[in-house]
């Protein structure tokens, strides 16, 4: 049974991963939690055996309601700042909003990332990525120099009506060439998504999303080029260490996989982030 | 040792695998998987499954860490003789596809008296693609898992494992799995934080066996779901050694 302890060691990352989707488990997962610190508390628990350091956090509400209202929004976004507040150095958390009502998601990226600091905007299934609700909210996460997270999937069984498909987010990605848009999910796009977004310079697309098929990372690497391909986990609904081996199981360079596991996505955070490059922190 | 229950080879009609027996069984020894049940892949969909199961016995002749999982077909008109061969070819197991194959399991009732008989696992298979991902042309939807415990609760003497059941399918099984010695569980396509730990706090350490999909998923993820946030104990259980108890390996 030592060889498992040796396995063990073997398959975990050599170098430290941020992990840029993931949700509360207020939202999703196997675990009832009853306030944000035991949250964060079991979270990191389980990132910390994956080598997971950092954690990209959004919450959709503990309802997980395909169109919230901003109330909604609110809380869900204050829950996600509490973790924030009981592990600092672990998360960063993105401010969640509804493209159907512009004007108050606005203010809502206003009170959390300007004022609150958070590090990135969170956009779900309200409203598909072509509806001009979400031009004002781009545009803000814009001038706050801050990424967008992007929900995309092609589901063979139909998308929700406001579930935005890859080209969808290729047509937001060319409405606002300056954002810097982190579209969710390649094992939910697919073969068919990633030519989607081949054209789409400012658009990363995240690993997460379905099932750890085979071959799927390394045709993203080789359609986008490496750089536009970022670790995201969806946990937990997802399990961290079987999303990360559809990194460390393909065939990359270790300097290709420390970019899709880290510098990619440090490269989309905001300065305040405090998230360097991983040659910085080794 | 490590068993995996789950492994195939071939090719997969919707999306590129390196799927020729030689890549699947490097892929799997990367992750240091010891013994390889390994079924053809191209038998799904083919209209007689059979025809894959000559060439697999023969990839698989005389090697110790490959063994050949048959797919059998019960609604084709020469499956006894297909399990009988399964026999002569010194098969430990045999799958089934109830779904791509177009039957229900309490429909095929002449087939569980010749499978005691012969002693043979039988797997079946509840899912191969995440519906949502598959083809539009070819959606197939999983075989409930309730199917398969209403036949082990009919047909105790069989030895029935549940193949890429998610883990809320197998977690709603798991009083009928607990201290059940001839119905298992593979966690190929078990997902979620914690999924297999969870498992194991259900009582289920010793329902569960290691399957890795390969090669529609990647190896390296299968393994590292079940060892990373258990003890090496329990591990080991689930790695190989019920396997190894249910399928007489050494």
């Amino acid at each position: 049974m030592s060889n498992i302890g040796e396995l063990r060691e073997r398959l975990r990352s050599p170098w430290p991963v941020l992990d840029c989707h993931v949700h509360p488990l207020d939202c999703f997962g196997l675990y009832k939690v009853e306030t944000p610190e035991e949250d964060a508390e079991r979270l990191i628990a389980s990132a910390k055996r994956s080598g997971i350091v950092k954690m990209i956090l959004f919450s959709l509400h503990r309802t997980t309601p395909r169109e919230p209202t901003m109330e909604q929004c609110q809380e869900a976004n204050d829950w996600a700042m509490k973790m924030t507040d009981a592990a600092p150095e672990v998360f960063l958390p993105f401010c969640y909003v509804n493209p159907m009502y512009p004007d108050e998601s606005v203010e809502e990226i206003e009170r959390c990332v300007g004022e609150g600091k958070m590090c990135g905007v969170k956009l779900w299934v309200a409203r598909r990525a072509t509806d001009p609700g979400l031009d004002p909210i781009v545009e803000k996460a814009v001038s706050l120099d801050v990424p967008l997270l992007q929900h995309a999937w092609i589901k063979t069984t139909g998308n929700l009506v406001g579930e935005s498909f890859p080209a969808d987010v290729a047509d937001l990605s060319r409405r606002h060439p300056d954002a810097r848009i982190i579209m969710a999910h390649l094992n939910g796009i697919g073969l068919r998504g990633i030519e989607d977004i081949v054209d789409c310079e400012n658009v990363v697309v995240d690993v997460s999303g379905g099932d750890p098929e085979s071959c799927l990372v390394e045709i993203a690497a080789e359609r986008l080029g490496h750089t536009r391909v970022v670790y995201g986990s969806d946990a937990p609904i997802r399990h961290y260490a079987v999303t990360l081996g559809k990194v460390l199981g393909s065939h990359f360079s270790d300097d290709q996989k420390q970019d899709i596991l880290w510098n990619n996505a440090a490269r989309l955070l905001p300065e305040w982030a405090g998230v360097g490059l991983l040659e910085d922190a080794l | 040792m490590i068993v995996d229950v789950s492994a195939f080879s071939g090719a997969w009609p919707s999306h590129p695998v390196h799927g020729r027996v030689e890549d699947v069984v490097d892929s799997l020894k990367a992750v240091s998987v010891d013994r390889i049940l390994c079924s053809p892949l191209d038998g799904v969909w083919c209209r007689n499954p059979h025809l894959y199961n000559g060439p697999l016995y023969r990839a698989c002749a005389d090697r110790k860490d490959l063994l050949a999982v048959p797919v059998i077909d019960p609604t084709m008109a020469t499956w006894e003789a297909e399990v009988g061969e399964a026999v002569e070819m010194g098969a430990k197991a045999l799958r089934l596809f109830p779904n791509y194959h177009g039957y229900s399991l309490e429909d095929v009732t002449s087939l569980w008296d010749p499978i005691h008989t012969t002693g043979l696992v039988t797997i079946i298979q509840t899912r191969m693609e995440d519906p949502r991902r598959q083809h539009p042309a070819s959606v197939v939807e999983d075989v409930a898992v309730k199917q398969i415990l209403e036949l082990g609760g009919k047909r105790p003497d069989l030895k029935l494992v549940i193949g890429g059941a998610r883990t809320g399918d197998i977690r709603s099984a798991s009083e009928v799995l607990r201290g059940n010695e001839n119905l298992y569980a593979d966690v190929s396509q078990a997902d979620g934080l914690d999924a297999v730990k969870v498992m194991v706090e259900d009582g289920l350490a010793e329902s569960l066996l290691f399957g890795s999909h390969a090669p529609l998923f990647i190896p390296h993820s299968a393994v590292a779901r079940v060892i990373t946030d258990i003890d090496d104990d329990l591990a080991d259980a689930i790695l190989g050694r019920n396997a190894a108890r249910l399928f007489a390996i050494q």
